[in-house]
């Protein structure tokens, strides 16, 4: 006689049936192309050389050890990430500290945030490429001209550029800073405050001892998630300069793209690929024991 | 502190909300403006803040010859094909995963999060191997396919922390009244997450229409999304700034006005993102 299946053994065909299908598709559209892309960073894959077709090992690999543009690009990644990171969450948390202080208006404040987040990228680079920084007629430019201090290449001067690039991203993605920690910040209890005025605690001394504790979580949160999304960064830089003037806003990202689709050479851009992945998972992980140690 | 003393306090922090607002909306209404300026007035030095508008540029970019209204199809096809399907999958992956007990639960949930780190130019590569190998390039099948690579394990941990916060008394209710697995997901569980549908829903969508890099490889003639064509406004020898500004304010539109109707939704959804993790955009 067969025995009817007990309560654990249905949960468990339940727990199968709703969440198979989509491991099966998460396992086709993430996991096997992740296998696929191993692979080709092996192969000798170069459309513009199609006679010099084969495996190659690991050739790919050692040929980015003395490739200067790989280096740049890995510096620029570094330069990129680290900048537009550090500058969300300083302007971010300071921004959501004074508005929080202000009792009207928030409601505005909080429209005019959305508008940059909900922007695509790569519209966000055209506008900056043609109506912020061009020279001449861009808004920068008006205004850096109205105070004397002349007209620049924005996008056109190798330095210029990467600061330009930076700008961008920054200006996009700060809202998002600001968003989550004036939400995090308006969740805090108001009677910690209010003991500490009456301790006469400072300013600083109370944002230091009491809100910066309370709120840490979130922004360690805020700095994995964007320091993820700085990583894989491509269509507003590829908007506004593609990369250039030369190599000078070239991060590993935009390397590998190039590499990829412009060079046509995919072995070695899969091999650039796979080092961005690696990049990807040394950084999330250093980041994500960082939030352990500090929950 | 005295009145005396908080007044110019308040009225340097309304000046700073101001010049935020102005930094973060400038650009946008910038572009706005533009888009009515004739080519002429566009690059009119010291600008020009009164002008004649014309409606030109949007009569251009909807029915010119370098019309968008195409692309603004193909955009939608491929947005609403993938938020289904993301849905369609997502919700019940997320139900099992934040409340059904089974043998690696933990593994399984780690394994969502993990496929999110990925780089997309990493994707792409094999994606436009394989697909030109089985001649699906230009493809809505393809484009669709790989957009569920990021839409799909966001919606799913974003919706994990939604069915975390139904009270279990409701479901086990259900449950006895023998209303069986299928009956308290359908008609107990998933009224009560309605509103983290929507909020999914809402952030699918406008990472999809906003979605650039896989476009415009694995995209072409027939599948050419509304953000890839903004190119065409933009040569090596002239860019046509008016008709950019009137073609990015009709491709950005929809999620402009998603952004501002939904605005309370995207904020918390950035916070349920940010303080449980998850999520790449």
């Amino acid at each position: 006689m067969r025995r009817a299946p007990t309560i654990e053994q249905r949960e468990r065909r339940f727990a199968l049936l709703l969440l198979g299908p989509a491991l099966a598709l998460l396992l086709l559209t993430t996991t096997a192309p992740l296998v696929y892309l191993l692979w080709t960073s092996l192969q000798r894959l170069d459309m513009s050389m199609p006679w010099l077709q084969g495996f190659a090992g690991l050739g790919n690999f050692a040929k980015m050890g003395d490739d200067p543009r790989f280096w740049n690009s890995l510096l620029l990644t570094a330069i990129y990430t680290g900048c537009t990171v550090l500058l969300q969450v300083l302007v971010g948390l300071g921004l959501a500290l004074l508005v929080l202080q202000i009792p009207r208006g928030q409601g505005l404040l909080r429209v005019a945030a959305i508008l940059p987040i909900v922007l695509a990228p790569v519209v966000v680079g055209l506008f900056w490429r043609t109506l912020v920084l061009a020279p001449d007629f861009g808004l920068v430019d008006l205004v850096t001209r109205a105070l004397g201090l002349g007209s620049h290449n924005w996008l056109g001067d190798p330095q210029l550029a990467l600061i330009s690039v930076i700008a961008i991203h920054t200006w996009q993605w700060t809202p998002f800073a600001f968003l989550v920690l004036l939400a995090t910040l308006a969740t805090l209890p108001p009677d910690v405050y209010e003991a500490a005025r009456i301790d006469r605690a400072g300013a600083w001394q109370r944002f230091r001892h009491l809100t910066l504790p309370l709120i840490r979580p979130a922004v360690v949160m805020v700095i994995i998630l964007r320091t993820m999304t700085a990583l894989s960064a491509f269509a507003a830089i590829f908007a506004a300069t593609g990369g250039g003037p030369g190599s000078a806003t070239e991060i590993l990202n935009l390397y590998a793209y190039r590499t990829s689709f412009t060079e046509l050479n995919l072995g070695y851009g899969a091999a650039l690929a796979t080092a961005l992945l690696a990049l990807t998972l040394a950084v999330s992980w250093l980041l994500f024991r960082r939030r352990q140690a500090a929950a | 502190m005295t009145a005396r003393r908080r007044l110019p306090r308040e009225l340097a922090l309304y000046a700073l909300a101001g010049l935020m607002l102005s930094v973060w909306a400038f650009p946008v209404l910038w572009a706005l403006l533009t888009s009515f300026k004739s080519e002429r007035d566009v690059l009119a030095y010291p600008p020009v803040w009164w002008f004649t508008p014309t409606l030109a540029h949007y009569r251009e970019v909807l029915t010119g010859p370098s019309s968008i209204v195409p692309n603004l199809l193909s955009s939608l096809i491929v947005t609403v094909a993938t938020t289904a399907l993301t849905l369609l999958f997502a919700v019940p992956a997320a139900y099992a995963l934040a409340r059904l007990r089974y043998p690696g639960r933990r593994a399984s949930g780690f394994y969502v999060l993990a496929t999110q780190m990925l780089p997309p130019v990493g994707l792409i590569i094999p994606y436009y191997l394989a697909l030109q190998r089985i001649g699906a390039l230009d493809s809505y099948f393809g484009l669709v396919l790989i957009y569920l690579t990021f839409s799909l394990p966001f919606a799913i941990w974003l919706l994990v922390t939604y069915f975390e916060d139904v009270p279990l008394e409701m479901e086990e209710a259900a449950l006895l009244d023998r209303a069986g697995r299928w009956g308290a997901l359908w008609h107990v569980v998933l009224p009560q997450v309605r509103g983290g549908i929507a909020v999914t829903t809402v952030f699918v969508f406008l990472n999809a229409w906003n979605e650039f890099l896989f476009a415009v490889v694995l995209g072409g003639n027939r599948v050419r999304p509304v953000t890839v064509a903004m190119f065409n406004f933009i040569s090596v020898e002239q860019t046509q700034w008016a008709k950019l500004a009137a073609g990015a304010m009709v491709a950005m539109a929809p999620v402009i006005l998603i952004g501002l109707l939904a605005q309370r939704h995207i904020v918390k959804g950035l916070t349920v993102g940010a303080v449980k993790g998850g999520g790449r955009r």
